[in-house]
């Protein structure tokens, strides 16, 4: 794989191709586009570190960078000084799920998987937000939403099926 | 497990997505290396999901492509920088990469480790394979051990019959001036005639000398047999002597002579 070559034409091409559709997934989980922009950076840095740990037997290259960015962007999400600046703009850290919502969770809600985590039913779309755009882990899910460990597996399991059946 | 209802468990998209617990991408991963099915729909699942994703694209600030084109160190080796950087949360194709690579380098450690045991099981198999020949060499010895002294005891046997005879009539020869310390015994069986002798004590001939037995018969030598003196220690059957005054043994060329050579070495009166 030319890739793997450090061919900085072949990771052009990948940044050319693909830059966009990871800059989206980073919007979803960090809204801010300046911040989104520099996870991004790093998302890209890290493609190009770690490229030799991609196994293709076990996904797609976009599977795989698509991991790395939604990673890097819930880090970003969940480190102090983030954190800090959400408290000093006064911003509630479910503003962009909440119904209500600003201009910056509009445009987030209208992009990406989040449109599509959108048509679930309430129940569905705040385990999927948490699990996956907030990084939660199911257990840490089942305390914030005080339900069963089984009900929390279930309900993102039945939709994650609904999702696959909205990306066809 | 079927795997149609496996494929069809939202596995797959909590795999892909990267929600899945450890246990369950270990499964997946097993599974799907087993079953082209579970790969097709994944592949299936992943087409759907960049195509949306790609679809959904937001162009990001065109500047950006510049800085990290000066951020990134062309030169640099991933594993090399890679080492020491601590990048974040594990991510999940690169943990599950990690595994493999380390099931590779167990199993390398496991072959070396077998290789190890086969060259000490082999050199065992040798050092056994040396014991059981030992075994074997000592179980001959023994055996023909054993096939000698079930001869001498046959022997001992015998002589104790020859000895408990109430017929036997007992002729003590004693040493001569040429061998004063030496005794011999003849036993002579006075209904059958049969001599035995028995060698108390007499000293091994030279080489190519032989020791005889003589009757005295009215004042006549007569030839009653030679002496094998490997069996010492037994009855030695000789001639049979129908009539005799005294025993003598002289010493003789081997094989034996028609008439006695002197001196005589040990003479006993019947």
């Amino acid at each position: 794989m030319s890739l793997k070559a450090r061919d900085q034409h072949s990771f052009s091409y990948l940044y050319d191709n693909y830059a966009g559709a990871l800059y989206s997934i980073v919007l979803q989980v960090v809204p801010d586009k300046e911040l989104a922009s520099d996870v991004l950076q790093e998302v890209f840095v890290n493609i190009w570190r770690k490229i030799e740990s991609y196994d293709p037997s076990k996904g797609r290259l976009f599977t795989w960078m698509l991991n790395v960015a939604r990673n890097l962007a819930i880090d970003m999400v969940r480190s102090k000084a983030y954190q800090n600046s959400q408290k000093n703009q006064g911003m509630p850290e479910s503003a962009f799920f909440d119904k209500a919502g600003s201009t910056t969770q509009q445009s987030v809600d209208n992009i990406g998987l989040k449109k599509v985590v959108g048509k679930l039913k309430t129940e569905h779309r705040v385990l999927i937000d948490l699990a996956y755009f907030k990084g939660y882990t199911h257990e840490e899910i089942a305390e914030i939403e005080n339900l069963p460990l089984g009900t929390v597996k279930t309900r993102i399991r039945s939709a994650l099926i609904q999702l696959r059946d909205y990306l066809k | 497990m079927n795997i149609k209802e496996y494929i069809s468990s939202g596995i797959i998209e909590s795999y892909v997505l990267g929600l899945a617990s450890n246990e369950e991408r270990a499964e997946f991963e097993q599974l799907s290396s087993m079953h082209a099915e579970l790969r097709q729909a994944r592949e299936a699942f992943e087409i759907s999901l960049e195509q949306h994703a790609l679809d959904n694209a937001v162009n990001p600030p065109v500047a950006l492509k510049q800085k990290i084109w000066n951020d990134i160190d062309w030169r640099a080796t991933g594993a090399a920088t890679t080492v020491g950087q601590p990048i974040q949360q594990p991510l999940t194709p690169v943990r599950s990469m990690s595994f493999a690579k380390f099931l590779a380098a167990a199993s390398v450690i496991l072959l070396a480790g077998s290789t190890l045991l086969n060259f000490y099981f082999y050199n065992q198999y040798k050092s056994t394979s040396t014991q059981l020949q030992d075994l074997i060499a000592q179980n001959q010895q023994m055996a023909s051990n054993n096939i000698i002294m079930q001869t001498k005891l046959q022997q001992y046997e015998k002589s104790f019959v020859i000895f408990s005879d109430t017929n036997m009539y007992v002729v003590a020869m004693k040493g001569q001036p040429v061998a004063p310390q030496s005794i011999t015994t003849v036993y002579w069986n006075r209904q059958t005639k049969d001599v035995y002798l028995l060698i108390n004590d007499l000293q091994q001939p030279v080489s190519g000398k032989q020791y005889q037995l003589w009757a005295i018969v009215d004042g006549v030598p007569v030839d009653a047999g030679m002496l094998d003196m490997s069996l010492v220690g037994g009855l030695v059957k000789m001639k049979n002597i129908p009539k005799a005054q005294a025993f003598a043994i002289t010493l003789e060329n081997a094989g034996g002579s028609k008439t006695p050579t002197m001196p005589i070495y040990v003479m006993g009166k019947t």
